[in-house]
C-alpha cells in the first residue's frame, strides 16, 4: 500500500523532494511561499465574537497543526478559510484571508470556485449515499466534465494516495456507507484530493478511528503535502508533534503563539502555551 | 424526562411510608400493564374480525372470471375487471401528478423555507388538507372539473385522487429530509456543490428510502378512497379506458353492489373489499419491508 502511495509521489518529482529530505529540522526549512494568509481575522457568530484579530501563514507544502482547548476556536478558522460559515446567516468574517494573494472574504467571491481549491476533511467520516466510485467522481464533476477514462483514471488515482485502492478496487460500485470508519475517512480525503484542491483542511480527521486507521491517515498526510497545503485542527498533541511542521497554539478565540513544531514543544515562549502543552489547562 | 422529573418530585414532596409508595406502585404498574392489553385485545380483535369476515364473504367469489369479465348486469355472471383496471389507472396518474409536486413542495418546506412565512402557510394548508375529509376534495374538484366541462371523467377522479396524494407525500419527505444530517450537507458544500445540488443529489438521496415509502403510504390511502371518487369520476358499468368519460373504480362499485338487492352483485363486493384490502396490505408491507429502516447507503 505504502509503495503505491511512493510510486505515486515518485511520479511527481519535480514537487516536494526537498522537503521530503529536511523533514525532522522544521527550524531549517526554507520558509516555503504562504499559500494562504490570514491578516486581522476576525469572526463573529452573531454577536459571539470568535476569533480576534487572527494573523497566520500557511506555507506552501507544509502541514499546520492547530491546537487549543476544545472552544478556542480552531473549528472556526477552519471554516472561514472555505467560507463554510457562508451556510449559515448571522456568521461573518472582517479582515483578510488571502489565498494566493487574493482575498476569499471579500464579497463577490465565488464560494463554489473556492471551495474546489480548498478542500475540508471532517471529523466524523461523511461517505455520500452512493457507491465508492461515485462519492470520489461527485466533487469532480462540479467542476469538470471529464470523460469516462480520464474519470477512472482520476478516481484511481485519488484512491490510490490514499491508500485504499487495493481494498476497494474490486467494489467501486458497492456502497460507501459498507466501508470501515477508516475506510470512510480515507474516501473523504480521496473525495476531497480528487478535486485536485490546493488547500486541504482537517478538522479533528483521526479523532473517531482506531489507533491503526489514525496512523494510516499520518503517514498519507505526509505523502499529501508533497502536493498540497495542508492545515489540521487536532486535540492529539502527539499527533500534532509528528504531522505538523508548524504548530499555531490558540486559546479563547486568540492565536497565542505560532512556530515550528519542536520549537513549540520544546521551547514555548507563551506562558500560556507552556501550560497547556504540559497539561496544566484545558 | 420531564415525566421522570415530575415523579421524582412528587414523590420527594409526599413524605410517604417506604412500603405504602412500593405497594401503590406495584398497584398503578399492574393497573396500567391490564389497560394496555385490554385496549389490544380490543384492536386486535376489530381487526381479525374484520380480516376473517373479508375473507370469509370475498374469497367465495373470487374465480379467475373475476379478473377477465366487465361488471354486468345481476345474475349474468360479471366480474370486476373494469373497476379493476379504472383502480388503478386513477391510482397511478394520481401519483404521477401528486408525487412530484408533493416531492417538491417537501423539499421546499425542508431546505428552502426555514424561517420563511410562505413556508408556514404551505406547511399549514398542506396539514389542512392532510386531515381535510375527502368529499370535500370530490366537491372541489367536481366544482372545477366536472361542473364546467359538463361530465364525469376519470381525469377528475384521478385528480381529486391527486390531491390526496400531495399532503401524504409533502409530509413525509419535509420529515425524511430533516433526518439527514448537516454534516452530509456541509461535506457537499465543502466539495463546491451548489445548494440546490447538495438538495437534489445528496439530500433527496440520502432520504430517498423514507419518500418512497410515503408514496407507497400515499399510494395505500387513495386507494381505497370512495367519496372523491362519487363527484369526479362518478363510476361506470362497462369498459371504459377514456380519461375524459366516467371510469370505474373498485372502491365505486362496492359502494353500489353492496347495497344492491342481487346476491351475486353483493358477494362481487366483498371480493372487491377483499382485493382492495389485499392491495393496501402488500404495499404496506413492501414500504415496511423492502424500504423500511432509515438509509445508510
Ligand atoms: N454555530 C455556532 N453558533 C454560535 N457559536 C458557536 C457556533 N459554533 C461554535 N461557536 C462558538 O465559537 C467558539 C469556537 O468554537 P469552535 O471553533 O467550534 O472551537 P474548537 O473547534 O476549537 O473546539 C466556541 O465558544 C463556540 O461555543
Ligand atoms: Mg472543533
Amino acid at each position: 500500500m505504502n509503495d503505491q502511495i511512493g510510486q505515486n509521489a515518485a511520479a511527481r518529482p519535480q514537487q516536494g523532494v526537498s522537503f521530503a529530505q529536511t523533514r525532522g529540522a522544521p527550524q531549517a526549512l526554507a520558509p516555503g511561499r504562504a499559500m494562504l494568509s490570514l491578516r486581522g481575522l476576525d469572526f463573529y457568530y452573531g454577536a459571539n465574537h470568535a476569533l480576534k484579530n487572527i494573523s497566520i501563514d500557511f506555507p506552501e507544502q507544509r502541514v499546520t497543526g492547530l491546537i487549543g482547548p476544545s472552544g478556542c476556536g480552531k473549528s472556526t478558522l477552519l471554516r472561514v478559510m472555505n467560507r463554510m460559515y457562508d451556510l449559515y446567516p448571522g456568521q461573518r468574517a472582517t479582515g483578510e484571508v488571502l489565498l494566493d494573494g487574493q482575498n476569499i472574504i471579500a464579497p463577490g467571491t465565488d464560494t463554489n470556485a473556492l471551495r474546489s481549491r480548498v478542500g475540508m476533511v471532517f471529523q466524523k467520516p461523511t461517505p455520500f449515499p452512493m457507491s465508492i466510485f461515485d462519492n470520489v467522481a461527485f466533487g469532480v464533476r462540479l467542476h469538470e466534465s471529464l470523460d469516462r477514462a480520464a474519470m477512472e483514471a482520476r478516481i484511481e488515482d485519488a484512491l490510490r494516495r490514499v491508500a485504499l485502492w487495493a481494498e476497494v478496487k474490486d467494489r467501486l460500485r458497492a456502497p460507501a456507507a459498507a466501508l470501515s470508519g477508516g475506510q470512510q475517512q480515507r474516501l473523504c480525503i480521496a473525495r476531497t484530493i480528487a478535486t485536485r484542491p490546493e488547500v486541504i483542511l482537517l478538522d479533528e480527521p483521526t479523532s473517531a478511528l482506531d489507533p491503526i486507521s489514525t496512523a494510516r491517515i499520518e503517514e498519507l498526510l505526509d505523502e499529501l503535502k508533497v502536493e498540497f497545503t495542508i492545515a489540521i485542527v487536532t486535540h492529539n498533541l502527539q499527533q500534532a508533534a509528528r504531522c505538523a511542521d508548524q504548530v499555531a497554539f490558540f486559546y479563547m478565540g486568540e492565536l497565542v503563539e505560532v512556530a515550528p513544531a519542536d520549537r513549540l514543544f520544546t521551547a514555548p515562549r507563551e506562558k500560556r502555551t507552556q501550560d497547556y502543552i504540559t497539561g496544566r489547562f484545558g | 424526562m420531564s415525566a421522570t422529573t415530575t415523579r421524582l418530585g412528587a414523590a420527594s414532596r409526599h413524605v410517604a411510608p417506604e412500603a405504602g409508595r412500593a405497594r401503590r406502585r406495584r398497584f398503578a404498574n399492574l393497573a396500567a400493564t391490564v389497560l394496555c392489553a385490554v385496549a389490544t385485545a380490543i384492536l386486535l380483535a376489530a381487526l381479525v374480525s374484520i380480516l376473517v369476515t373479508l375473507v370469509s364473504r370475498g374469497l367465495g367469489g373470487l374465480h379467475l372470471s373475476t379478473f377477465t369479465r366487465m361488471t354486468s348486469p345481476p345474475g349474468s355472471g360479471g366480474g370486476l375487471l373494469n373497476p379493476i383496471v379504472g383502480s388503478i389507472i386513477q391510482t397511478v396518474l394520481a401519483v404521477l401528478v401528486g408525487a412530484p409536486v408533493g416531492l417538491l413542495a417537501g423539499v421546499f418546506l425542508a431546505e428552502f423555507g426555514t424561517g420563511s412565512w410562505v413556508a408556514d402557510v404551505v406547511r399549514f394548508v398542506s396539514d389542512m388538507l392532510l386531515s381535510a375529509p375527502s368529499i370535500l376534495v370530490g366537491l372541489f374538484v367536481y366544482l372545477i372539473l366536472v361542473g364546467p366541462v359538463g361530465h364525469f371523467s376519470g381525469f377528475a377522479g384521478a385528480m381529486s385522487l391527486a390531491i390526496l396524494v400531495i399532503p401524504i407525500v409533502v409530509r413525509t419527505t419535509e420529515d425524511m429530509l430533516r433526518l439527514v444530517p448537516t454534516s452530509m450537507r456541509e461535506a457537499a458544500a465543502a466539495l463546491g456543490a451548489p445548494r440546490w445540488k447538495v438538495v437534489m443529489l445528496i439530500c433527496v438521496r440520502a432520504a430517498r428510502k423514507g419518500i418512497a415509502t410515503g408514496i407507497l403510504l400515499a399510494v395505500a390511502r387513495v386507494s381505497g378512497e370512495t367519496a372523491p371518487l362519487l363527484f369526479t369520476s362518478l363510476g361506470n358499468l362497462s369498459w371504459s379506458v377514456n380519461l375524459n368519460a366516467p371510469m370505474s373504480s373498485l372502491p365505486v362499485t362496492i359502494y353500489q353492489y353492496a347495497g344492491s338487492a342481487y346476491d351475486d352483485w353483493v358477494q362481487l363486493a366483498w371480493t372487491a373489499a377483499l382485493l382492495i384490502t389485499a392491495g393496501v396490505l402488500i404495499i404496506n408491507i413492501i414500504a415496511r419491508l423492502g424500504l423500511g429502516g432509515r438509509d445508510s447507503t
